[in-house]
């Protein structure tokens, strides 16, 4: 009687501390996947900032000319201001953050490409400058950095997701406050860079 | 006691090297399958320089297709080389691996799969896996030759290699070295244009001799270490012996040790593909691709 008492109990704590063991792996490994998530998302600014930096750039270039059109290079400046004044930190990655920033990215996105256009249009003679050349390789080299940082994000973050969202492991991120994050959606109506053949 | 050893590994050597060579030309003619060529078109070498096979250049793959992984640096899909310029600028290419740890791979396809080439690129490269994992010191340099569509050209840089090759500095080597030769339809000569200036400047970013230490070879070694291992203990079991394992090891013992468990941690990083067999360890062949990153670096031009 006494024997089969201390089993039962024997049992109970093995099978306690299987769970309890089993819990701590679950945490730590989405501990794991959301510091990957946020390290993406440092790769991610990044590369944003590389396109902000870019617009010191394009004025100093188109520029030169001396009858630009203000209006263009004043929407771009501004749109950057706004861009810059969307900051995230790896902690606050909900939907709604994401979309707010991604937002704000893809007006300066198209804001630059309208005044690149502008330019290739009404200044031909300016589109064969060293200069210029120079610029639309930084450009086109920055927006592949976006995008390239963009889906490795959205890949870290659909790992993290899946993992914290399937049973049994959702208990586990429900008890410890694992929230799901947002992912970048691929923008509507953001233009693509122009692409500019330079006569060799 | 120690050359019965030595026979042991000897004989299992030569077991495994057959079976080495043959994996290599299954992967070639995996490829040639691929392309729907025969062997006479591949080994034709007309001594005319990049004479493109028509039927060859013009071959469309399907959307969304890359060129499956291989065991080569220099990988030609649009029979746009001979096989003596395929293989010299292979030869370059591994032994500028070996000496400074920088792989730059070249790839010719007749058709982007429906994709931009950046985006063509970037596929290939998390596919592949170019340049060292610890360096992300890889070049990848694609040429889509003209045919029916415009001729495109792309150097894409890992990003430890971002800073040596600036994309400015790529967008100019395609334009001044590359796009000049590709438009005389001389592309050996344009790629071999590129590289004197590409080479050069990664070898001054990274200059470290890799070792020879493939997967292969490390898991060879381990393989060897084992059954050395079952071999002692078979023969030492029975009796006592003042003959102890640490005096008593050959100096291979240790090196074989190092060097198995320097490849194990590339194993676990899981750049330990299916086709690693294929080069091989032995000869001096290419080591196997790295498990480098690229963010999207480097330039494009189109012609």
């Amino acid at each position: 009687m006494k024997k089969g008492k201390i089993g039962i109990w024997a049992i109970v704590l093995i099978v306690i501390a299987v769970i309890a063991i089993w819990f701590i792996g679950a945490r730590n490994n989405f501990v794991r996947m959301d510091e990957q998530v946020a390290g993406q998302w440092s790769q991610v600014e990044t590369a944003y900032q590389r396109r902000m930096d870019l617009v010191n750039q394009l004025v100093s270039t188109v520029q030169g000319d001396a009858n630009y059109e203000r209006g263009t290079l004043e929407a771009v400046i501004k749109a950057r201001s706004e861009a810059s004044s969307v900051q995230l930190t790896g902690e606050d990655l909900t939907e709604e953050k994401i979309a707010a920033f991604q937002k704000a990215q893809d007006n300066l996105q198209s804001a630059m490409n309208r005044a690149i256009t502008l330019t290739v249009e009404r200044y031909p003679e300016l589109h064969a400058t060293e200069a210029f050349q120079n610029l639309m390789t930084a450009v086109e080299g920055s927006e592949n950095r976006i995008s390239v940082e963009r889906q490795k994000f959205n890949d870290s973050v659909k790992k993290y997701n899946q993992a914290i969202r399937l049973f049994p492991g959702s208990i586990v991120a429900n008890l410890c406050g694992f929230e799901k994050k947002g992912y970048f959606t691929s923008s509507e109506g953001a233009e693509k860079a122009p692409e500019i053949q330079f006569d060799l | 006691m120690l050359h019965r050893s030595c026979i042991l590994v000897a004989s299992l050597l030569m077991a495994v090297a057959p079976l080495m060579a043959q994996n290599e030309d299954a992967d070639v003619q995996e490829l040639r399958n691929e392309l729907g060529l025969n062997d006479e078109q591949t080994e034709q070498s007309s001594p005319l320089p990049a004479q493109p096979s028509f039927q060859v250049m013009d071959t469309v793959f399907p959307i969304g297709w890359i060129p499956e992984k291989t065991q080569r640096l220099v990988n030609d899909y649009a029979g746009l080389l001979t096989s003596e310029q395929r293989a010299t600028l292979e030869q370059r290419l591994v032994a500028f691996d070996d000496s400074t740890s920088n792989q730059v791979m070249v790839l010719i396809v007749p058709d982007l799969g429906g994709d931009e080439i950046a985006a063509f690129t970037q596929h290939v490269w998390d596919t592949w896996g170019v340049g060292d994992k610890k360096y992300n010191n890889g070049v990848i340099i694609v040429v889509k030759p003209k045919n029916a569509s415009r001729g495109q050209v792309r150097i894409q840089t890992g990003y430890g290699l971002e800073g040596a090759l600036p994309d400015i500095f790529c967008s100019k080597i395609i334009r001044n070295e590359m796009i000049p030769h590709f438009q005389q339809n001389d592309y050996y000569g344009g790629i071999v244009a590129a590289l004197d200036v590409i080479l050069p400047v990664c070898a001054g970013e990274y200059n470290e001799e890799r070792y020879d230490d493939s997967e292969t070879g490390g898991l060879l070694a381990l393989i060897i270490f084992f059954v050395i291992v079952i071999v002692f203990v078979l023969i030492f079991s029975g009796r006592h012996s003042n003959f102890t394992d640490s005096s008593g090891m050959p100096p291979y013992f240790g090196s074989s040790m190092g060097r198995s468990s320097g490849s194990w941690g590339s194993f676990t990083g899981g750049s330990f593909g299916g086709g690693s067999f294929g080069g091989g360890g032995f000869g001096g062949g290419f080591g196997g691709f790295g498990g480098g990153f690229s963010g999207g670096g480097g330039a494009s031009g189109s012609w």
